[in-house]
């Protein structure tokens, strides 16, 4: 556990690991200057905040969530319509977007609380189904099959005498993304060591005990697809800005598939495993362009491989390591491990 | 049904009223039209044969089972269509029969999450926390290890639970059902497993709660350890009461003794 | 009204049909989860690898559908086998959505793979059945309609007796009431598991070369009927065979009067709006009772 006489919950180590992580932030435009490898960094970003989410619903609630790319395209629907059709603010219409997002989540949760394991799994399914059948059929709305064109990006931030920031440039809105990653990580890690994370654990870990404790299980369940679906529907709005196109084959069912396997490639449970899996995923196949169709053989089978053999995944391993070879590592990467077995 | 004298004085400081719960599965009849009442602070044990219905009667207690009939007032309060976790946060708590920690986390965790009903801080105080969350944790972390030292595991607090002995995960589960600071404690065969000097050390320790006013009620199979600790037993067979009384009229009564068939029962 | 009658009619056949290959495409998911409690996620590509195992012999024997279906029978067959033996019994004591996650995985896997050898482009799979048309009252069905009717029945017949009158079928039964209960009885859970991934998966690929004639044969045709497969199962009631029957001619009627009524796209919508309908009210499915939890 964490050190209880600092004043701040972060112990010093993590403060490094933070602003570690910034001065990566920071630099990674710099060393990448073409719009090619900006993009995908852009990416990169956008799922490790679904990712993080996802994790946050099946790492530490426990909840097997098959379709989370719907929520991410719902929160992209709902930005972009209010900002191409109505002439919505954008960050106005982001946050619209965080609240459709939020509220889907919600809603597929009230259904899907009383369910267990591969039921939750199905009605979740069958929920990003159905979503993604609404934005094809929704022609008025959605544009259908065809799409949304020429999205805007986010309108320029001006700070009075100082500076104005633009978001059609590129490292600009690469820096507004993770930003918005880093803020969606450091919330969540917050959370998940409060005793909000130690109600979402309990709940995952053996639900009629944690009822005995006085945990109501549907509760919890809701809040942890509440904000890991808000989540994802804000990752959709950046991702709808930033490739300017949307449409709803963007958020099919494989899309869902691809961050479960950054989850459990990386491992779940403790955010940065999350994190782990999505730039893996993301970058190594650009990595290995050249393999073309072989990208989506090789998830499959690193899927399947993990769990079957590697039921931490890729951070369960490091963990390892860790306890092994180095106890000073052992406080940063270690966590309350989810189960298993 | 059959009760002793005393029993017209319990029922005017129960804690908890039970009247004619009923539970049937399909065609079973699990527990039939029982009543009693558990008085305060004392030990309330529940014993029977095997099949006898007790872990079903402590289901109903607790919320995990809904009973077909009856009413159940826990202090003051009807317990109608509440489920576990409303009844836990009235104060009713419990431990399983086959024990159910939170078997990756570790030993002081598993105590921490019984904390859960009574950390009041307002949700945005932990998304980016406070000087009260710190102090909030730091309490809970105090409070974790007097519980911990309580059950004799105080030592442990950093180890995973999983690894734990068989005995002291009961233990463990003793001290997390105890977090969520209960007027009633209720056991599901808590000396099940136990060899004879943890069995005495979980005897030593239902009397301490005892004497620290805790209401108890123990379903238990282990015969000296009910007749040493209980203040009042409720013996149950093929889901009908069949006797209630102190320690001395159960060991003499012959309906008892014939329901457990030549056992020996001090 | 009355001309309405001969649409009804068409497609009260269309439904039948349909939901015929449905429900051999679903009683395998429910065998699985009948008897082990866990779901096979690359089912719906074991259908499609029977339906191209299908294809590829009916050309190689000069078109006989018959001897295509067999084939189909035992290629479904040993993929079951292969999945049991590599995922499902392995992880038999595993954390319950481990195997789920895996099979996710091999689904994607195959997917993919049989995209790279076969490629996106429909293959035209033709029965010699397909093009007889029967007319009959001024209804309109092919020969293959027909032929996945009476084999859905004979099918379903065949498993009926097997589980009722054999003991093989009632030691799987029995297992599937009580794992526990049956493994104390001297029954051998793994053979009998693995039976049952051979029957479940000969079965998706009885309902691939089926389907192939019908549908349009890539290698993700399994896959759009996959998602609906599921939402029959848990309509009719995990692991209940008679509920995922009804549940699956119900579907197939539903789809195909949607489809006729109001639009093909909405036949998605309504038959998944089922889905959470039922899981919302009737968890444990329309014919399931329920239970509570045994704590």
């Amino acid at each position: 556990m964490t050190s209880t006489s600092s004043r701040w919950a972060f112990g010093s180590a993590r403060w490094l690991w933070l602003l570690g992580c910034i001065a990566v932030i920071a630099v990674l435009p710099l060393i990448f200057q073409d719009s090619y490898w900006r993009g995908v960094m852009t990416i990169c970003a956008i799922n490790i905040m679904l990712a993080l989410g996802l994790d946050f619903i099946f790492g530490y609630a426990g909840q097997l969530s098959l379709g989370h790319s719907a929520f991410s395209g719902i929160g992209a629907y709902t930005s972009t319509v209010l900002v191409t059709a109505l002439g919505v603010n954008f960050w106005i219409a982001a946050l619209c977007g965080i609240g459709a997002g939020g509220l889907a989540g919600v809603l597929l949760s009230v259904f899907a609380v009383r369910l267990k394991g591969h039921y939750l799994a199905i009605a979740s399914l069958g929920f990003a189904v159905i979503t993604y059948q609404i934005l094809v059929n929704w022609i008025s709305v959605t544009q259908g099959p065809l799409g949304i064109y020429g999205i805007p990006s986010p309108p320029p931030l001006t700070i009075p005498g100082v500076v104005t920031i633009s978001f059609a440039d590129q490292q600009n809105f690469f820096y507004l993304v993770a930003g918005a990653a880093v803020l969606s990580y450091l919330m969540l890690y917050n959370l998940t060591r409060s005793p909000i994370g130690d109600a979402l654990i309990a709940v995952r870990e053996d639900e009629i005990s944690a009822a005995s404790l006085g945990i109501r299980g549907t509760k919890w369940k809701v809040v942890a697809f509440g904000i890991g679906c808000a989540i994802a529907g804000l990752a959709g709005c950046f991702y709808a800005s930033f490739i300017g196109t949307l449409v709803p084959d963007a958020f099919f069912i494989l899309e869902s598939f691809m961050l479960l396997a950054m989850v459990v490639i990386g491992g779940r449970g403790n955010l940065w495993g999350a994190v782990l899996g999505a730039v893996l995923l993301t970058v190594v196949p650009e990595l290995l362009r050249g393999i073309g169709d072989f990208r989506l053989i090789t998830y499959g089978l690193a899927l399947t491989l993990v769990a079957l053999f590697l039921p931490g995944g890729l951070s369960g391993v490091l963990i390892q390591f860790a306890r092994r070879f180095g106890g000073g590592a052992r406080g940063a990467l270690s966590a309350k491990g989810p189960s298993h077995a | 049904m059959r009760e002793t004298a005393a029993g017209a004085e319990v029922a005017a400081e129960a804690l908890f009223s039970i009247r004619d719960i009923s539970k049937s599965f399909g065609g079973i009849h699990a527990v039939r039209s029982v009543s009693f009442d558990i008085p305060r602070s004392k030990v309330f044990a529940i014993i029977g044969p095997n099949g006898a219905g007790k872990s079903t009667l402590l289901n109903l207690l607790s919320g995990n089972y809904q009973p077909d009939t009856g009413t159940q007032i826990f202090d003051g309060v009807d317990l109608a269509g509440k489920p576990a976790y409303q009844r836990a946060r009235l104060g009713i708590a419990r431990t399983f029969q086959k024990i159910r920690l939170f078997k990756h986390l570790t030993v002081l965790d598993n105590v921490i999450a019984g904390f859960h009903i009574h950390r009041h801080l307002p949700a945005w105080e932990y998304v980016w926390p406070s000087r009260a969350a710190a102090l909030d944790r730091k309490r809970c972390h105090e409070e974790a290890r007097d519980l911990l030292s309580f059950v004799g595991l105080a030592d442990r607090a950093d180890t995973v639970a999983g690894s734990l002995a068989y005995g002291q995960q009961r233990m463990l589960e003793i001290a997390r059902a105890l977090a969520t600071k209960p007027k009633l404690f209720m056991l599901d065969e808590p000396a099940a497993g136990l060899n004879n000097a943890e069995a005495g050390f979980l005897l030593e320790r239902l009397d301490t709660l005892r004497k620290q006013q805790m209401t108890v009620v123990l379903v238990e199979h282990n015969m000296e350890l009910v007749m040493n600790v209980a203040d009042r037993i409720f013996v149950l067979e093929t889901g009908r009461q069949l006797f209630v009384g102190t320690p001395d009229e159960v060991q003499s009564d012959p309906a008892v003794i014939a329901a457990y068939l030549g056992e020996e029962l001090h | 009204m009355l001309d309405l009658l001969p649409i009804f009619a068409q497609q009260i056949i269309n439904g039948l049909v349909l939901g015929s290959i449905y429900v051999l495409a679903t009683l395998g998911l429910t065998l699985i989860f009948g008897v082990l409690g866990q779901i096979n996620f690359a089912h719906a590509d074991f259908m499609t690898l029977g339906a191209f195992a299908a294809y590829f012999v009916a050309r190689a024997t000069g078109g006989n559908y018959l001897i295509a279906i067999v084939a189909a029978l035992l290629v479904g067959a040993l993929l079951g086998s292969i999945i049991n033996g590599t995922i499902f019994s392995p992880l038999r004591n595993a954390d319950e959505t481990r195997p789920l996650v895996a099979t996710i995985g091999v689904s994607v896997l195959l997917e993919n793979t049989t995209l790279a050898f076969l490629g996106p482009v429909p293959y035209a799979f033709d029965s010699p059945y397909s093009s007889q048309v029967i007319r009959m009252a001024g209804l309109f069905f092919t020969a293959q309609n027909l032929l996945v009717v009476v084999i859905a029945v004979l099918a379903v017949g065949s498993l009926y007796a097997f589980m009722k009158l054999t003991f093989v079928g009632k030691a799987l039964r029995a297992l599937a009431q009580d794992r526990e209960a049956a493994g104390l009885m001297g029954i051998n859970q793994k053979q009998l598991i693995a039976l049952t991934f051979v029957i479940a998966s000969a079965f998706a690929g009885l309902a691939g070369a089926m389907l192939g004639p019908i549908l349009v044969l890539t290698p993700f045709a399994g896959a759009s009927v996959i998602v609906k497969a599921f939402a029959i199962v848990i309509i009719g009631g995990f692991g209940n065979i008679e509920g995922t029957i009804v549940a699956g001619l119900l579907i197939g009627l539903i789809e195909s009067f949607t489809t006729q009524f109001l639009s093909p796209g909405m036949s998605d919508i309504v038959v998944f709006g089922l889905l959470l309908l039922t899981l919302a009210f009737r968890p444990t499915g329309l014919i399931a009772e329920r239970r509570e939890e045994n704590v």
